[in-house]
């Protein structure tokens, strides 16, 4: 049986993939469908009226009417898909605002390096051209990242979450996510200069209490 | 008539190199600027060969990283400053006037300073291939702190950026005379309601090329001052700062390098179908209202920089989807009813149509917040405008290429060659192009000079590189074409296809003040087609 407290938690914890794949589960096919049904009626309309004495050639040129109902209607079209992005976008974007994060990491991106420093523990990892160490994160719980770069824009991109963001030198990002447990690779999504492809990282997301070992055993322990 | 005759003995017949390099003749500045944006097509080519070759298999090392970087980034430099966009406005150069009937240019002087001023510029941006450190590497966009003189120091990346200013602000010149040409030189009848498509298409082209690309001067001018010493764009602000000012360019640049090619498809439609083009009036208020739309659309390159507003960028870049859809209306209701020829020129143009369709379901895609998060960097996104530019713009530009070399050159291209590039052309642009939405999805980031071995990369990649092999192939295709069609020339003669608009009343290749016999009566945006209906009802009257 679930309670109201239950469903409190399942709202607020925005996976991000799940967004992405909802949306993209609309927006796809209706692009599919579009897409065919604008192709049978060209290749159509060339089969039949292929090769007809030139004299036979229609010569009404205009339907305004027609033409004004049709754009109305795929004005609703964009209003259908921009409903949907708005919505879902207000709930990727303000899981940070709404969410009290389990963990904060502090991001910082540099050529050609991640450093993922955990504050609450006093250590840092890194992962890129030279460090190839994991950033382990707890599993279903929210994780708040503070991004920030130090020398030019990179972006922190993991696929299987289908989120990224910039990592822009003078500025600190913020944002929350949500792990499934597993073993995510991630890489920067913004060129960076010579050694771009070598920026890389995985990220192991992990039973909270199996985190909890693996952060003490490396720092210092939670401080209050 | 003594005025015109006047007119014509100071006009001196400047033929050869002399004419193609000093001529004032918008046809000879025009066919100047296509050949030199052909000759960058080729080059620019040769460099996605290069890239493929790289990224055919996982961790190959066939060019250093350096070498890569600098290969993509002038790629896309290329491609952007010195073919696309500089070959739309050579068609807009050469056709405007003809189709509104004009003896010439506005300023045509100007168009030639213009001109030279492009083509300066994209030598200067080769150049950096022989600097020390190799030539621009920053990608097409250069985005600052990136790019300046800190982390991308060295004069190839200093030519790069003085090559952009100079093509940017020649192709400003030559697109502020043609839009001088719109607006004062049109033939007696020729109000702007009865301007054929494509002219409509030009227009908003130039009006975007004048209102986008001296941003892209300013931005560069900064940049440069930036690159030795300046501190213009520091910090979180510099940064976005510089990405607004490019995307305020680089976003309308985009329209600017399709409306023209979807001009050239559209009168091919319409005269391939023998029927008016459909739909005029709502055309060019879709066309205005895309133009309008595309100088508001910039920050959706920016979604994931967490500096823009994105819900604003969102809501108008999806609006988008208003005016293709009348495009695309009008294109399908032109074909319906017609009496439809399938030349090669015709087949560019549907493929044109089908195959853009591809990139701008993708652009709705991207212009989903959500959906660019992931996107936005990944060879979604490179998928997305290769649609839009390659499978759309080029194959609208070979189907004006197709369409109106007879009366470039007074010469028929050869429809068999022309058929056999087109099989290969779209066979290859999409073993080349589709697999990159998918790489994407699934993690691969663009501008990356080499992958790890992943499932699947490997093959979708070296699909995409046999791909490219065969666009190659297609494009040679058609080189060869044009050679075979002037040296052994098939006469085309004055309107080898029942043409609608004016250019297509007056010799191949039209004299140097355009029109030697009275123009046709221009009552409609199809002037040509207007008697021969007229006649057509008039005998049909007479059988009855």
């Amino acid at each position: 049986m679930w309670s109201w407290s239950q469903l409190r938690v399942v709202q607020a914890l925005v996976s991000t993939r799940g967004e992405y794949d909802r949306l993209f589960s609309i927006y796809v096919p209706l692009a599919i469908g579009v897409f065919l049904v604008i192709v049978v009626a060209m290749i159509g309309a060339v089969i039949v009226f292929r090769r007809r004495p030139v004299e036979r050639a229609a010569r009404w040129h205009e339907h305004n009417r027609l033409e004004g109902a049709y754009a109305l209607l795929l004005a609703c079209v964009a209003a259908f898909l921009l409903y949907l992005t708005f919505t879902t976008e207000h709930r990727v974007d303000t899981v940070a605002d709404r969410e009290r994060p389990a963990l904060i990491v502090d991001v910082t991106a540099s050529k050609w390096e991640w450093t993922f420093t955990y504050p609450a523990y006093g250590f840092s990892v890194h992962s890129g051209a030279v460090g190839r160490q994991p950033m382990v994160v707890p599993a279903g719980e929210a994780v708040r990242f503070d991004l920030t770069s130090a020398d030019v824009i990179h972006s922190f991109w993991i696929p299987a979450l289908r989120y990224k963001h910039d990592a822009i030198p003078g500025s600190t990002q913020v944002f929350t996510l949500v792990f499934s447990r597993g073993v995510f690779p991630g890489q920067c999504a913004e060129f960076c200069g010579l050694r771009h492809a070598d920026m890389i990282f995985t990220a192991h997301a992990v039973a909270p209490s199996a985190f909890a070992a693996w952060a003490r055993s490396r720092g210092r322990g939670p401080r209050p | 008539m003594s005025v015109a005759s006047a007119r014509t003995a100071r006009v001196p017949r400047m033929t050869g190199w002399l004419g193609a390099t000093v001529s004032t003749d918008h046809k000879r500045m025009g066919l100047t600027l296509g050949v030199c944006s052909l000759f960058f097509f080729l080059l620019g080519g040769v460099f996605a060969l290069l890239m493929r070759t790289q990224l055919a298999q996982p961790d190959m090392q066939f060019v250093s990283d350096n070498s890569y970087n600098q290969l993509f980034s002038m790629h896309g430099s290329t491609m952007i400053y010195l073919f696309v966009t500089p070959m739309a406005i050579a068609l807009a150069l050469y056709l405007v006037p003809l189709q509104i009937g004009a003896v010439g240019l506005s300023a045509a002087r100007l168009a030639l300073a213009g001109l030279w001023t492009w083509l300066c510029g994209g030598l200067v941006m080769q150049q950096g291939w022989f600097a020390s450190g190799g030539a621009g590497r920053d990608g097409w966009s250069s985005y600052a702190p990136l790019s300046n003189g800190t982390n991308t120091p060295g004069v190839g990346q200093d030519l790069w950026v003085i090559g952009v200013i100079l093509a940017a602000a020649g192709m400003t010149v030559i697109a502020a005379c043609v839009l001088a040409t719109v607006a004062r030189r049109r033939a007696p009848g020729m109000s702007l309601l009865r301007m054929p498509v494509f002219t409509w298409t030009a227009l908003v082209s130039v009006l975007m090329v004048v209102s986008a690309f001296p941003i892209l001067v300013f931005a560069m001018v900064l940049l440069y001052i930036d690159r030795h010493g300046g501190h213009i764009y520091t910090g979180f602000a510099g940064a976005i700062d510089y990405q607004d000012l490019f995307w305020f360019f680089g976003h309308p640049v985009v329209y600017v390098m399709f409306f023209p090619y979807l001009g050239a498809a559209a009168e091919t439609i319409a005269v391939c179908s023998n029927k008016r083009w459909f739909g005029y009036i709502p055309f060019v208020a879709s066309i205005m209202a895309f133009a309008a739309l595309s100088m508001a659309v910039w920050s959706h390159h920016m979604y994931v920089t967490g500096g823009v507003t994105n819900q604003y960028f969102a809501f108008t870049s999806t609006l988008l989807l208003v005016p293709a859809g009348i495009e695309y209306f009008d294109a399908v209701a032109t074909l319906i009813g017609g009496s439809i020829v399938l030349r090669t020129s015709m087949l560019f143009a549907l493929a044109f149509f089908i195959q853009f369709l591809i990139g701008g379901l993708s652009g709705i895609f991207v212009a989903s917040p959500v959906l660019d998060y992931q996107a936005y960097g990944t060879y979604i996104v490179v998928a997305h405008f290769h649609y839009t530019l390659f499978a759309g713009s080029i194959f609208g530009f070979f189907a004006g290429v197709y369409h109106w070399f007879p009366k470039f050159t007074g010469a028929l291209l050869r429809e068999s060659l022309g058929k056999l590039q087109l099989v290969l052309m779209v066979i290859g642009t999409n073993l080349t192009f589709f697999p990159m939405f998918f790489l994407g999805n699934d993690g691969m980031p663009r501008r990356i000079s080499r992958y790890p071995t992943h499932p699947g990369w490997g093959t979708l990649n070296l699909l995409e590189s046999v791909g490219a092999g065969v666009i190659a192939l297609g494009v040679l295709i058609f080189l060869v074409n044009v050679v075979v069609s002037l040296r052994r020339r098939v006469v085309a003669g004055d309107d080898p296809w029942l043409g609608h608009t004016l250019e297509w009343a007056t010799s191949s290749p039209p004299p140097p003040l355009n029109f030697e016999r009275p123009l046709p009566p221009i009552r409609s945006y199809a002037p040509l087609l207007d008697p021969r209906q007229e006649g057509s009802t008039a005998e049909a009257r007479g059988a009855r």
